[in-house]
């Protein structure tokens, strides 16, 4: 199997072995050991101390993390001095982990999400939630690749290669289409469910509001789970008592 | 429940905790999809939808961001659909509560992994600093199959305590109705604070209000 292909198998569970340690460094490494194959031929020992740099601490979204695999790839091959690509690999985990939080968790994720939401409340069945983890799969693919080459071919200008990457610019937006989705799914759900009209219909509402008056306030640490179960088991016990 | 049925369960929650820890991160952990999926295993579609989409509305407020801590609604939610699938809809709070508080385990689970993790990466300190060939590999498939582990249990524990919520759960009542309004509202308002932190500032704001008005008006008119 060609050097690339493995790199990029490996790269789509990058995640696996994340630690409190060196974060997804182990998985950086793993996925940069076929690409440093031919290294290991010529120049054994930068070869060793090159799959070292690699596995070393690092920590970015994974949909991205194929830039500084590629990135550093390249700088190796080049022999750019291994203090500068230790300082290389440093300098792109935060504008990987921004790009990608805002592009992907906070975007497209939330807009496919929403859709498929939104979808299933006017009467579509399996099929949405499966053409949401289709739509996923495919970018999932053709950004790892897209990240994996970007980094191969720019090397320790990976930089620039960033600042003019056209992915930059689907930000805005992604991030705008999130909102209008989520902002229309979460009613359209609620109200979707059979029974929330009326007095209970207000329940709900009010709720929400309290919920979000806590969640709102920067004092208060608010997870929607322990928020859930809080209102939850408070209300089957009043239920209990007054029932 | 037949075999089959079991073993589809099984296989959905484990796939689902592993795309969430491990990858490839394509949506198969969410709720929806989870949930989507046990529903179809178990020939009751709408059990699946109805407490995939309830459970969505809490899984949009986390962002599974590396070092942050979150839960793991997948596993759980396969729970909460069998629960649901014996008892009814009409019943859906139960599910919801069961799926919460397995998603709260799963987000433990998900702490005593990496930290287990590090240890084996601090125990392999010597070979990784000599390189010995393979290491990387030994460390990253011993990490996934722990991850393996880990959501075969979770699975196992969700189906459990689904088994047993939809069997020992105590007839419907008229409260069931306020109670589903009640986790419903829990719900929105998790996805809202969600969007919200999301969103931060101006432009993406008029965007999420935006978007509330007009699912306000579809809910109100449609």
């Amino acid at each position: 199997m060609r050097p690339e292909l493995r790199s990029f198998g490996r790269l789509l569970t990058i995640q696996a072995s994340w630690n409190y340690e060196r974060m997804s460094g182990i998985g950086l490494g793993y996925a940069c050991e076929p690409l440093l194959g031919d290294l290991a031929a010529s120049d054994p020992a930068r070869s060793g101390e090159a799959v070292l740099r690699a596995a070393g601490f690092f920590n970015s979204h994974p949909y991205l993390a194929g830039v500084a695999a590629g990135a550093e790839t390249r700088a190796e091959y080049d022999g750019v001095d291994g203090k500068q690509i230790e300082r290389l690999r440093a300098a792109l985990c935060s504008p990987l982990g921004a790009l990608g939080d805002q592009l992907f968790w906070a975007g497209l994720w939330p807009v496919v999400l929403g859709a498929a939401l939104i979808a299933v409340v006017f009467g579509a069945e399996w099929w949405a939630p499966v053409a949401a983890v289709a739509i996923m799969l495919l970018v999932r693919v053709w950004v790892t690749r897209w990240a994996l080459r970007t980094g191969l071919r720019s090397g320790i200008q990976v930089g620039v290669a960033l600042q003019n990457a056209r992915i930059r610019a689907w930000i805005p937006a992604a991030g705008l289409t999130a909102a209008f989705v989520i902002g229309a799914a979460v009613p359209l759900v609620v109200g979707a469910e059979d029974g929330v009209r009326g007095g209970p219909g207000v329940l709900a509402v009010v709720v929400a509001l309290v919920g979000l008056a806590v969640g709102q306030r920067k004092s208060v640490r608010f997870t929607g789970v322990g928020f859930g179960l809080t209102v939850l088991v408070a209300a089957a016990l009043v239920s209990l008592v007054v029932g | 429940m037949s075999p089959f049925q079991l073993l589809g369960l099984l296989v959905v929650g484990t796939v689902a905790g592993l795309d969430l820890a491990s990858g490839p991160q394509v949506l198969l952990a969410r709720p929806l999809v989870a949930g989507t999926l046990a529903g179809l295993c178990l020939g009751d579609l709408t059990a699946g939808l109805v407490v995939g989409s309830a459970l969505e509305l809490f899984a949009l407020e986390v962002l599974p961001v590396g070092a942050s801590r979150y839960p793991d609604h997948g596993p759980g939610t396969v729970g909460a659909v069998l629960a649901v699938a014996y008892i009814g809809p009409h019943q859906l709070w139960l599910g919801v509560m069961l799926g919460l508080f397995l998603a709260t385990i799963g987000g433990w689970s998900l702490r005593w992994l990496r930290r287990a993790n590090a240890v084996a990466v601090a125990g392999a300190s010597a070979a990784l600093q000599a390189f010995v060939p393979g290491i990387l590999g030994q460390l990253h498939w011993a990490a996934f199959r722990r991850d393996l582990l880990r959501s075969i249990g979770l699975t196992a524990l969700a189906i459990a305590l689904g088994w047993a919520v939809g069997h020992l759960s105590a007839p419907p009542r008229t409260w069931d109705t306020w109670l589903n309004a009640t986790a419903m509202g829990a719900g929105a308002a998790a996805a809202l604070n969600g969007a919200l932190r999301n969103a931060g500032h101006g432009r993406r704001v008029a965007a999420l209000g935006t978007g509330l008005l007009a699912g306000v008006l579809l809910v109100a008119f449609a």
